[in-house]
């Protein structure tokens, strides 16, 4: 599929893809991103092998174009969450993409949530206790994205991994090829926390109190993010510490029609390695509903 | 003193409709805008008919997914028989991403096989903002009170593939129809989902 662009914005966009390329780690060659597909897409398992019994880490590795991205479980006002849809061996399953931290776009005033430059989806596959050693469990999965700057590109691809089955006697051989790209989604993973929080909902206001150990200190810098739709405005919240708690206080979704029994916040703090962040489920009490 | 701000809130509210968010049970902004024939076209023009507004970008691969598959089409053409004044708006603004002139307008029109009553061309986003409008597709559906009915999604499954599109509920015919038949909307909005409106700054 073509999609009329904008040529200046496309020779810049190589440009800074270029420079990009310069900064990744030397570790492996990064795929050229460019023409009509504005991200590349990799099926990647941190291990060459696949031990019986064990969970194991497989990712959807994504290289964006630059000024391109892809989305989050919940995109914001417009986009699409990247799907898959795996056909696996008997007795194999892979889990949910365990979703990433992830980043605010700001779309002429509208806003998005979701990924930029080099991000992986991580991906709990658990290996059957009866799978074979000495077999190889072929992996298979479509994965379907949509691709936006301003304008945006769907795209699918099936993607497969050929990964042998070894004894659990032997020992797991890591794939170096992605030793960097699996730490670093590791930091992008949300951390549990041992916070608590209570949403206050105020008219078209919907405002969550977070108290807690290991609460971040300032406000400055951090952001919010709720993973379900229709709940809270895609617009940033106004978020403040209230003597030791912190007060995170979005608008309400126009589209808001039934309050949830509780719902998923991510709070998200600058960091030296890029971003880090927590994850913490947020009761809704009836009685708060508006 | 809280209770006096909040009375002139909602006398300013009032008195600027334009800049109140669009709820479902209120009347709907009205709005005056050239279309792609060179007509003005204004919402209270049409007060006695029921009004359809969808948000259009040619370019939008969501878009292309109702168009590709005549299903906006064929929701035109059986709401506009039925009396329906079906108002199709291009917010896109100039250099962006589907911007439309009146002359490929009409082009787009006729290459689609549109049957809306008229393509509204709202490059400065004037209709886009007071509506809120979202994504392309994004609909509303507003009675013949001028009272808005449904907003939201063109229907139920947020994807790009057409193999959706007959798996879905249609919002938009559904509360047409449950409106024709003077029965209340079932499902009144719907989160929309498309393609970014390519508002100018």
């Amino acid at each position: 599929m073509t999609i009329g662009r904008c040529g200046t914005g496309f020779v810049l966009g190589i440009m800074l893809a270029g420079s990009a390329t310069a900064a990744a780690p030397p570790t492996r060659e990064t795929p050229e991103v460019s023409g009509d597909d504005h991200v590349s897409v990799e099926l990647i398992s941190e291990h060459m092998t696949l031990t019986p019994g064990q969970s194991q880490q497989l990712g959807l590795l994504l290289h964006h174009e630059a000024h391109w991205h892809t989305y989050w479980i919940n995109p914001g006002d417009s986009g699409l969450p990247t799907t898959l849809a795996w056909a696996l061996p008997e007795g194999f399953k892979a889990a949910d993409i365990a979703w990433p931290l992830p980043k605010r776009f700001d779309v002429g005033g509208l806003y998005n949530f979701g990924y930029e430059g080099e991000a992986v989806l991580p991906i709990a596959l658990s290996v059957p206790a009866d799978a074979k050693p000495g077999s190889t469990a072929h992996l298979s999965v479509d994965a379907k994205w949509l691709v936006c700057r301003e304008e945006c590109i769907p795209g699918k691809k099936t993607l497969t991994l050929d990964l042998p089955v070894i004894a659990t006697t032997d020992a797991a051989k890591p794939d170096g090829r992605w030793t960097m790209q699996f730490a670093h989604a590791r930091l992008a993973e949300p951390q549990a926390s041992a916070w608590k929080g209570a949403t206050r909902a105020d008219g078209d206001r919907i405002a969550v109190t977070l108290t807690g150990p290991g609460l971040p200190e300032k406000a400055e810098g951090l952001d919010a993010f709720v993973e379900e739709r229709k709940f809270v405005d895609n617009k940033p919240p106004a978020i403040r510490k209230d003597g030791e708690a912190l007060v995170v206080e979005f608008a309400k979704s126009e589209y808001f029609t039934t309050p949830p029994e509780s719902y998923d916040l991510v709070v998200t703090q600058p960091a030296a390695a890029g971003v880090r962040g927590w994850r913490i489920q947020v009761p809704f009490a009836a009685t708060a509903a508006p | 003193m809280t209770f006096r701000l909040v009375l002139l809130a909602a006398a300013l509210t009032v008195a600027v409709p334009a800049i109140a968010k669009p709820v479902v049970g209120q009347p709907a902004p009205d709005f005056s805008v050239t279309d792609a024939a060179g007509k003005t076209q204004s919402l209270s023009a049409y007060k006695g008919k029921t009004v359809v507004l969808e948000w259009n970008n040619p370019e939008c691969p969501f878009v292309r997914k109702h168009y590709g598959a005549e299903n906006m089409q064929s929701q035109q053409a059986a709401a506009t028989k039925d009396g329906v004044v079906w108002l199709t708006v291009n917010s896109g603004a100039q250099g962006k991403q589907g911007h439309l002139d009146p002359t490929s307008a009409v082009a787009y029109i006729d290459k689609v096989g549109g049957k809306e009553s008229a393509y509204l061309l709202d490059a400065d986003g004037k209709v886009g903002h007071a509506y809120d409008a979202k994504t392309t597709p994004h609909m509303y559906v507003i009675d013949k009170d001028g009272v808005l009915r449904y907003m939201g999604g063109i229907d139920s499954i947020a994807s790009t593939d057409v193999d959706d599109i007959p798996k879905a509920t249609q919002y938009v015919t559904q509360a047409l129809g449950e409106l024709a038949a003077g029965k209340p909307v079932s499902v009144s909005s719907s989160e929309p989902y498309g393609c970014s409106v390519k508002y100018g700054s």
